[in-house]
């Protein structure tokens, strides 16, 4: 589902990254950006979602169990704390290894996110599976879509 | 443990599908590191379950796929997208000595797991440097 939107245009595919962040940095056309808006790869990264009768959030965290993530509502600003371990830079005898890659984000991050108005926070509910998180906050009764029925007159 | 397929006869037809399926995947982020007689491959695949993994050795080239697999109910709409594809993909060329024989895999909570033993005629063999 989230394949098909271009209106949230996060742009390129992640191999690009770099090279379009060199380029944005040379061609900036000023357009405004989300005031809360992160660059691209922060951890962990964040779908929203929206159906008639909540908002669905999706935060694709590998690695973390239920209780490594911190999940607050106020005020509209969904946030998002936890930490991820480091892995060890020695191996089970204390040996320092040689390290090729170190790519994926690790210690501890927050991020924020703002939300639609119009959620019940009280009712919220969070799940977790295979390192995606996935928070469902319902829209508030009154703000549901409501079928208005035509009386004969 | 997943289970790592061999294969080394592709049609060029399936070949072809391979290049335009990996076009739309995700690059999931690794940690590659060296211990004496393993090296150990640590990939971020959010959403990707034991049964979407795919590990696949062809060629002594290593591929990692995996589909990401929400729960998700009908009639969503996107509000805000920051991961916009339904698969994770990367691939890496092994060198000789690993023995791919004896390659293990693991995934929990998202974040998969390599083991790459060294075949044993490569492995760490510390030197006395003797007195004169």
């Amino acid at each position: 589902m989230f394949d098909d939107i271009k209106r949230f245009e996060t742009g390129a595919p992640q191999q690009l990254d770099w090279f379009r962040q060199l380029l944005d940095g040379f061609l900036n056309d000023g357009d405004a950006m989300d005031i809360r808006a992160v660059p691209r790869g922060s951890f962990p990264m964040i779908n929203v979602a929206r159906s008639d009768d909540a908002v669905r959030v999706y935060v694709f965290a590998a690695g973390l169990s239920p209780s490594d993530l911190t999940i607050d509502v106020q005020d509209n600003v969904l946030t998002l704390r936890g930490r991820r371990d480091t892995l060890p830079n020695s191996d089970e005898d204390g040996n320092a290894r040689p390290v090729f890659r170190r790519e994926r984000a690790s210690g501890e991050f927050v991020r924020a996110i703002a939300l639609p108005d119009g959620l019940d926070a009280e009712r919220a509910e969070a799940r977790h599976a295979h390192g995606v998180f996935e928070i469902v906050l319902p829209k508030r009764e009154e703000l549901k879509p409501r079928r208005i029925e035509v009386k004969a007159a | 443990m997943s289970n790592i397929v061999r294969s080394s006869n592709h049609s060029p037809l399936q070949q072809r599908d391979q290049e335009k399926r990996s076009q739309d995947a995700l690059l999931p982020a690794v940690d590659i590191f060296e211990e004496s007689d393993v090296l150990k491959l640590v990939a971020d695949m959010p959403g990707v379950t034991h049964e979407s993994l795919k590990v696949e050795i062809d060629n002594n080239v290593l591929s990692l796929e995996g589909d990401i697999v929400l729960n998700m109910p009908e009639g969503l709409s996107a509000l805000h997208a920051e991961v916009r594809g339904q698969r994770f993909a990367r691939r890496f060329n092994l060198s000789h000595e690993i023995d791919s024989d004896a390659i293990t895999a693991t995934i929990v909570n998202g974040v998969l797991t390599l083991t790459l033993p060294k075949k044993d005629s490569h492995r760490t063999r510390r030197i006395e440097v003797q007195a004169a």
